[in-house]
Parts: structure tokens; C-alpha cells; sequence
């Protein structure tokens, strides 16, 4: 649909369009087309592409606002990296960029989740800065009546010829739109993406990108200026506590009787088998819960094979074959003869455990349901846009009637990344029957009991060395439960719509296919198979609610299970090999940046070339000393870490004395933020190895609370040291908010062998296990 | 309705004496601060100082506050600035040092566990002026009810923004 006085310009692809004149204002907005598609079909509520305002907007003085639907959960990308990226490509200065809109679901471009931001170097923030950059080099062009190719820029400024135009001047007095081309579906896991290929700014002149500026969040947060999701307060606010199953499999009997004396103002709503408790205050929607609670009654259920059994039940009694088994694009050579004939072989099994992600606030939501059905969700969610998808085919209407407002909040690790963590869906429910906004706060035993996890997996590793102590051939067999459950929980409980559980027949997300998700490293090994097996959720189908131990993607999704069999097999290969863990790695890589990493840590964590273990240990109240190594490529970044640590025999306590990790991004945007975000991931993965499992047993999670499910605290935290190598000849940028986390446990177990002797094979490192492994 | 005094300010509020301090705060208050974290004093989100030592308001009752001080993360600025005799009107435009560090260090990372960091942090560094690391990690980890947990792993920088204000306020000595 064209307007009369509209001019159209092409350019690269994206189209520049000159709405005439205005008296006041003017603006550069950047929007977008979908192919094949017209706008009048963008649903309301989403930001519609012919109104101004969507990724981009430059302003008359000079300053520049950027949207982006991905939410930040601390991993300070959206304030920072972006700002960044889209000051270097429009050669403006970082504080230019004077707002940043995220994450609400009806004035942000893009959707997608809170993970992947430097979408593989090219986020689509920096694509559409790109686009904009072309524009305004037109607009310049045209307006100072200079070749492009003549005008140079700083400072948001174009000059050439001896003349002179700010961008804030190119657009004053003027509506400016430029559409630029994307596909993909806003609310579903992966949203929109940027098409085409603008011409990209070269990395030899980058100016704002690799400084270390701060977080622009940060302060507010500090000053508790900062409005989080917990703060959300609307007029006639009601406040809810759920009251959920006894088990993951237990219907309701009977709802439990409030007690109007004490609770006046209370009422339970039931739906299903949700139960939930609303009050005006909060304090007594904490005790009208506990008391409704009390009177509840469930069926009894016993559907799981309790945590003793987990790895007997996955092997024996679960479900592989339905779904189609998945194998690297890197799978080459026969393996059978390569095995046969090997001169030395490891054959071992490898065990993973259910992880929590474990906020430290547990998921609340404030949903407001209004008379003319409008849904308003105000919450902290990795993917509102995905959460709009699901409340809209829960309640059987059209995501046009839905809006989903995003605020700090604390880290999920992954688990809202599909759209829900846990309290959006019930607080809508909640909201429809009373008809009031109802803010949901789940308590901290909810949080760990009904809550997704991370899935527990298993791994078959066999390694056949030659004769001259080289891998001939290495064959990996990953098993694992479905890991992407996206179903809202309490639309199950209220029996109301969703997605289907995990299953063989979807594709992609929901589906219970186990994809190679660790990219192999060691080219120089001749014959290779891996391979993923996958199954149904554990107890889900056994689970008269569909419930049982719904799973999802945690913070280095897949690759961890997958990492910790392959690099602590390699480390006992290599032992096996009599060669340096570290050397046997270089020896049997291809790939330079991979190489890079390990040799970098190796002179930063002064490690000593020798086999492992050099003067095993394994009994006495004397710390036993040894180091191991791990490395890794996750979203264009590799990874190098060594863990030294301190065991003691008698008790099997280990102690992380020293931490050393290597990481090659390729280009680093920030260094003062990467540095943080691997800081933090180190720590988080040393809590991962060393103590963290998520017990259950035949009903139910049985972690309740920080003592049952401990994490680390600050006096068990090693020296850490952190080594950046800055490589902008690679030309993208690869992420740094995951991997640190996985890094850790195949370390930490290959110290611990090389300290003692003895392999742990099985996650959590716990002092029990640890103590019984070494006197066996 | 009961009075409290919170960040120097006396205060009615209309909640009951049994109520846990921190529903108080964040929801009679309207104060962002102190979070629920766990609800059972096992992790520090939502710690205040109670005439000046550090408590976790969702275990305390309302009723054990009365008569006594209450510091959030919002009062740590004016706490300071009484303790070094500002002017009002620097007074309102004050960091604490602790705050400062914290955003010099670039310390949270999603920041939710930050408030039961920095009202430790503010306790132990007007109790010791230059602590130790050790002193430091004894302060978060075993001198309360429970550790002061972070998800995040953000632990690293906590210690080295302590040491930071640490640095900032003996300037101002
Ligand atoms: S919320 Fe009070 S200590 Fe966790
Ligand atoms: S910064 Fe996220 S929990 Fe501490």
C-alpha cells in the first residue's frame, strides 16, 4: 500500500520509505517486512511494523533508542553488547544509545528467548543497525550532494567535500521508515530473525566494541531504584498461593475447606486439579494456603523409580526405540573392526543427574484478566513472546488479545526460555475467576518440587587406542529423557490446552530426540560414532496428570550431559595412553582456536606435562593434590578450563583450590562483562559438580529447600583466573553466558583421579560417593 | 496500626504483628530492596539491618521490629551520609560506598540475591574496617542464620567490591 508523497529506496534488500514532511519531530524508525506477507496481517498487540518504532529509532538530537524482544536475566547483553554493536555499526558514540525497550510483548520487534544473544556473531540487532547505517548513508548522500563512497562517518556524523550532517539533522523534520526483510514465527522458541546480508561495518575499525562499559542496568539495581517483577503492583491487586498435588501424579480428591473465622476475606478457587488460595494481603494468602492445604485431600501415586533407581530404570525399563536415534554430522569409519582391534580400550558408562536450575526467587507472575478478556501478564520470563503463544491456546483466544510486560527479575538458567516458569499460567487462571489482577508467588519448596529440571542422562563410551597410544577410534552412545517440556504446569493441573507432552513425532522443540549437542573437537581421530538416544519424560506417562519429571533445557543445555563423558573419557584415555592429558588433546585437535585454548591454559594455570595421576593417593585425613582439564566449542566460542583440587581421602571432601579457564569468542565485545559472566558460570559449575542432584522418590521431588538441594556457598570458592583472547581476524562474536558452567565437572573428576587414582563417573562429586569410590 | 521506623522515617502500617518484616516492607512500604528469597532464613535476599545489625525479614515479625531501626537497601545512602555528618542535600544524592562499589565492579549479575549482599557487606565494614578475604567469606558464608547464597556465582566480584568500598571509605575517614 503506497501513500501519495511516498518515496520507496532500496536498500540492500530493505526498503527505505520517505513518508513526506513534518513540522516537528522526524525520526528514523527501522521495522520490518515479513515475506509473503502483508502488513495488515500483524496481530494487534505486537508491534506493527507500519507504525514507527521497532528495533532502531534515531532521533532528531542525535540521541538513538533500540528494542530487542530478548529479555536480560544478567547476562547484561541487552545493556551492554547491543548497545555496543549498534554504536559500532552506526559509528555513533556508546552513550548515544540512551534507551534500551526489552522484552514486552507489545513494543519489541523480535521475541525469541533469553539465550543465543549474539545469535552465532550476527545478532539481529546488528543486522538491522547495518540496514540503518546503509539509510542514512543514502539520506547523506542525497542531501549533501556527495558520492557515497566520498563521505566518511564519526561521531554520528557524515562528512565530505567539505560539508557536514549529523544523523539527528538527516531526520529532523522527516518520517523515515525502513523495513527490512526477517522470517521466522514471533512466538515460538526462536521468534523473528534478519535476512539478507547489509554490508557490515569491518572489525578493523571498531572503536566502541571491545571497551569495557558498564552495565547500564546495574545502577538501579544497586540503588533499589530498579522495578523488578516482585514490585508489579496494580489497583485491586489480589495475592495467591497455590496449593499443588501431593505428588506428580496425584489427583484431587477433595479440596480442603477455608476457614472463613480466621480468613475472612479468602476464597479457594479450584479448576481441575488446581487449587489455589486468593487474598487481599499477602501474609494471609501464606496462612489460608496452609490451612486449605492441611484439608486437602489427593490420591496416593507412586510412578517414579526414586533417584536409587534412576540409572536401573533409564537403561532397563525406559522407552529408546520410538524415538529415531540421532547421530553427528562428523560420524566416520567403521568403528567394529577399529574396536576389535585395538591395542588399549576404555570402555565406560557415564552418569548424569537431575539438576535444578534453582532461582534464587522462586517464579511469580502478576496476571491481570480484564472484563473485555484482554490478558495482561507482568512478569520475568525468558521468551514472553512463546508465553503469549501458550496462555492464548490455553484460554482459546487469539494472541492479539494478549500482552506480556518483562522485569528484572532473578536468573532462570534456561528454565523459562520456553515461555513459562511456572506461575504465569495459574496467576491467569487465578485472575479470570475472581476477576482481579492476582499475583501468584510460588514459596521456595514449590519452586523445587514442581518446577522442571534438568534431565539426568547417561552415556556409553568406548575408546580404542593404537599402538603408538593414539585414539584409533571413539564411539559414544548418549541416552537422555526429552528436555524441552514447554506445557504451562497449571494449565495440565486445570485440564485446559496446551502443546503435547515431549514426544517421537514432533520436530525440534517438544520433541524426545536426543541431538548431538557437543561438538566433536578431536579431528584427528579416524573413526567416530556419536550417537543420541531419547525417550519419554521419566514417570510423565505413568502420571495420571501427564506430570511425573518434566524436564527442561538448564544452562548449556545437552552439551553438559554430553561434555562430561566425553572430556573425562579423554582424560583417561590419555592416562591410559601414559601422555599428558593437556598434549593428548593438542595432539589429536585440528582446529587452531582449539588448540589455542588449551595451550593458553596451560601456561596460565602453570601446569606441569606429565601423566596422570603422577603419586595417587587415597587413603588418610591428608589432602591429596591433582589437576584436570575439559574443553569445549559452544556458540562459536571455545572453552579451555583446569581445576586443581585439594581431597581428602578419610572424608571425601574436595576442595577447588584454583580454577583457570581460557576463552576464545573471537571477537570480545566487553571484556570487564564476559569476564563476570565466566566468573559466575565457573562457580556455578563447581556447585554443579560437586553437589548438586535433584533426589526424588516413588512420588515426588523430595529437594525442598537450600538444605536439601545445597549449592555452593563463597567460602568454597576457588582462585579463579580468567584468560580472554581477543580474536577479531574471526570476525563474529561468540557467546559467553554458558559453557563456563559445564566446564567444571570433567575437570574436577579427572583431578580427582589424577590425585587418588580413582575414576568418579558419576555427578555429583559428594563426599559420600567420593569416600565409598576411594575405599573400594 | 503499628509504627515502625524504617530508614530513619517512623511509619504506620496496617499489617498485624505476626506479619514477616519483609511483606511489611514490600508490600505496606512499597520498598524494592529486600526480595523473597526462601521464606526460612536459609539464603539472604531479603536482608535488613535491624539497628544495624544484619536480619532476615522474612522470618522476623513485624511486631519484634517496634521500637527499633530499620536499614534497607534504599537507606544505606542516608545512613551513610549521617554517619559522615553530609549536608541534606548531598545527603540525597549519596551512594553508599558499598553501593558505589558494587557498580564500579560491576558486581550483580541478575542482581536478585544483592540486597542480602550489600546490607552484609555494609554490616561487616562498619564492624571491620579492612577485612581480610577470609574475614570476608566468614562474613557470607557463617556469621549469619545461613550463608547469603547467589545462583549467579557472582561471589568473586562480591569480594572484590568489598574490598573496594572498603578502599573508598577509608578515603572518606
Ligand atoms: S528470603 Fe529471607 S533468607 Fe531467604
Ligand atoms: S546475582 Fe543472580 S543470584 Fe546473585
Amino acid at each position: 500500500m503506497s501513500m501519495p508523497n511516498e518515496k520507496h529506496v532500496d536498500v540492500f534488500g530493505a526498503t527505505l520509505t520517505r513518508r513526506g514532511f513534518v513540522k516537528a519531530g522526524g525520526a528514523l524508525c527501522v521495522g520490518f517486512g515479513l515475506a509473503g506477507r502483508l502488513p495488515a496481517a500483524t496481530p494487534k498487540n505486537t508491534l506493527d511494523p507500519t507504525l514507527p518504532g521497532s528495533w532502531i529509532e534515531i532521533h532528531p538530537d542525535n540521541t538513538i533508542l533500540i528494542r530487542t524482544g530478548k529479555s536480560d536475566f544478567g547476562q547484561s547483553t541487552t545493556f551492554t553488547a547491543y548497545r555496543q554493536i549498534v554504536a559500532e555499526e552506526l559509528s555513533v558514540p556508546f552513550e548515544a544509545i540512551t534507551t534500551v525497550v526489552m522484552g514486552d510483548t507489545d513494543r519489541t520487534p523480535d521475541g525469541s528467548g533469553a539465550f543465543d544473544f549474539l545469535g552465532r556473531g550476527t545478532p539481529n540487532i546488528r543486522k538491522a543497525a547495518a540496514y540503518t547505517y546503509q539509510a542514512l548513508l543514502d539520506q547523506a548522500s542525497e542531501r549533501l550532494r556527495v558520492p557515497r563512497n566520498e563521505l566518511s562517518t564519526k561521531d554520528g556524523v557524515f562528512s565530505g567535500r567539505g560539508k557536514r550532517i549529523s544523523y539527528g539533522d538527516l531526520v529532523k523534520g522527516r518520517q523515515l521508515k525502513l523495513t527490512i526483510p526477517v522470517t521466522g514465527d514471533l512466538t515460538n522458541l526462536m521468534g523473528l530473525t534478519v535476512t539478507g546480508n547489509p554490508p557490515m561495518k569491518p572489525v578493523s575499525q571498531y572503536t566502541v566494541i571491545g571497551q569495557s562499559y558498564k552495565n547500564s542496568v546495574t545502577a538501579s539495581k544497586v540503588a533499589a531504584r530498579e522495578q523488578w517483577a516482585t514490585d508489579v503492583r496494580l489497583p485491586g491487586l489480589m495475592h495467591a498461593r497455590m496449593v499443588h498435588p501431593k505428588t506428580l501424579g496425584s489427583t484431587l480428591v477433595s479440596a480442603g475447606a477455608l476457614d472463613k473465622t480466621r480468613f475472612p476475606n479468602s476464597q479457594v478457587i479450584v479448576k481441575g486439579n488446581l487449587v489455589g488460595v486468593v487474598a487481599p494481603t499477602e501474609w494471609e494468602a501464606i496462612r489460608a494456603a496452609q490451612q486449605v492445604a492441611a484439608a486437602t485431600k489427593w490420591s496416593e501415586w507412586k510412578g517414579l523409580p526414586g533417584d536409587a533407581n534412576l540409572f536401573t530404570h533409564l537403561r532397563e525399563s525406559s522407552d529408546w526405540k520410538a524415538t529415531p536415534v540421532m547421530k553427528s554430522d562428523k560420524t566416520r569409519g567403521e568403528v567394529a573392526p577399529a574396536l576389535a582391534n585395538a591395542s588399549k580400550k576404555l570402555t565406560a558408562t557415564y552418569q548424569m543427574p537431575f539438576m535444578k536450575h534453582a532461582p534464587i526467587g522462586p517464579t511469580m507472575a502478576v496476571a491481570d484478566v480484564q472484563a473485555g478478556g484482554e490478558v495482561h501478564i507482568y512478569t520475568h520470563n525468558q521468551n514472553p513472546q512463546a508465553l503469549r503463544g501458550e496462555i492464548a491456546q490455553m484460554l482459546g483466544i487469539t494472541t492479539d488479545r494478549i500482552v506480556v510486560r518483562s522485569f528484572a527479575g532473578p536468573g532462570h538458567y534456561g528454565r523459562s526460555n520456553g515461555g513459562n516458569a511456572g506461575a504465569e499460567d495459574e496467576a491467569v487462571i487465578l485472575s479470570k475467576a475472581v476477576g482481579s489482577p492476582v499475583r501468584v508467588q510460588w514459596m521456595r519448596e514449590e519452586d523445587f518440587q514442581w518446577s522442571t529440571q534438568s534431565p539426568a542422562a547417561f552415556s556409553d563410551v568406548e575408546i580404542a587406542l593404537d599402538a603408538n597410544g593414539k585414539i584409533a577410534a571413539y564411539q559414544v552412545d548418549h541416552y537422555m529423557p526429552a528436555m524441552q517440556d514447554d506445557r504451562p504446569v497449571g494449565a495440565i493441573l486445570a485440564g485446559l490446552p496446551t502443546m503435547p507432552a515431549p514426544n517421537e513425532k514432533a520436530e525440534f522443540i517438544g520433541s524426545t530426540a536426543n541431538s548431538l549437542q557437543d561438538p566433536w573437537i578431536y579431528d584427528g581421530v579416524p573413526v567416530l560414532l556419536e550417537r543420541g538416544h531419547g525417550t519419554y519424560q521419566v514417570g510423565e506417562k505413568a502420571s495420571p496428570l501427564g506430570i511425573g519429571l518434566r524436564d527442561h533445557s538448564m544452562r548449556t543445555p545437552g552439551q553438559f550431559q554430553q561434555n562430561f563423558p566425553r572430556e573425562l573419557a579423554i582424560s583417561e584415555a590419555a592416562a591410559l595412553a601414559g601422555a599428558d592429558a593437556i598434549q593428548f588433546r593438542i595432539d589429536h585437535a585440528t582446529e587452531e582456536r582449539a588448540i589455542g585454548v588449551l595451550k593458553a591454559v596451560r601456561e596460565a594455570s602453570g601446569w606441569q606435562t606429565r601423566p596422570s595421576p603422577a603419586n595417587p593417593v587415597s587413603t588418610g585425613d591428608k589432602p591429596a593434590r591433582g589437576r584436570g582439564v575439559s574443553v569445549m566449542f559452544r556458540s562459536g566460542t571455545y572453552w579451555a578450563c583446569v581445576c586443581e583440587i585439594a581431597v581428602t581421602p578419610s572424608t571425601g571432601a574436595i576442595q577447588v583450590e584454583k580454577y583457570t579457564v581460557a576463552v576464545d569468542p573471537g571477537i570480545i565485545v566487553n571484556p570487564m562483562q564476559l569476564k563476570r559472566q565466566v566468573e559466575g558460570g565457573a562457580v556455578m559449575g563447581i556447585s554443579h559438580a560437586l553437589l548438586e542432584e535433584a533426589k526424588f522418590d516413588e512420588s515426588a521431588i523430595t529437594a525442598r529447600d537450600w538444605q536439601t538441594y545445597p549449592i555452593l556457598k563463597m567460602a568454597d570458592i576457588p582462585e579463579i583466573k580468567v584468560v580472554l583472547l581477543n580474536r577479531p581476524e574471526v570476525g563474529s562474536y561468540g557467546g559467553g553466558s554458558e559453557a563456563a558452567n559445564a566446564l567444571a565437572a570433567p575437570a574436577i573428576a579427572a583431578a580427582l583421579f589424577d590425585a587418588t587414582g580413582k575414576i568418579a563417573r558419576r555427578l555429583p562429586l559428594k563426599a559420600d560417593y567420593v569416600q565409598t569410590l576411594l575405599k573400594a | 496500626m503499628a509504627t515502625i521506623v524504617v530508614n530513619g522515617v517512623r511509619r504506620e502500617v496496617p499489617s498485624p504483628g505476626d506479619t514477616p518484616l519483609l511483606y511489611v516492607l514490600r508490600n505496606d512500604l512499597e520498598l524494592s530492596g529486600p526480595q523473597f528469597g526462601c521464606g526460612m532464613a536459609q539464603c539472604g535476599s531479603c536482608s535488613v539491618l535491624l539497628d544495624g545489625k544484619e536480619i532476615r525479614s522474612c522470618i522476623t515479625p513485624l511486631s519484634a521490629a517496634s521500637g527499633k531501626e530499620v536499614t534497607t537497601l534504599e537507606g544505606l545512602g542516608a545512613r551513610w551520609a549521617q554517619q559522615k555528618g553530609l549536608p541534606k542535600a548531598e545527603a540525597e544524592r549519596t551512594l553508599h560506598p558499598v553501593q558505589q562499589a558494587w557498580i564500579e565492579e560491576q558486581t550483580p549479575l541478575c542482581g536478585f540475591c544483592q540486597n542480602g549482599m550489600m546490607i552484609k557487606a555494609t554490616e561487616l565494614l562498619e564492624r571491620v574496617a579492612t577485612p581480610t578475604v577470609a574475614q570476608i567469606k566468614e562474613a557470607f558464608t557463617t556469621s549469619g542464620p545461613s550463608a547469603h547464597l547467589c545462583r549467579c556465582g557472582s561471589y568473586t566480584a562480591i569480594i572484590e567490591a568489598v574490598q573496594h568500598a572498603a578502599t573508598i571509605m577509608a578515603k572518606a575517614r
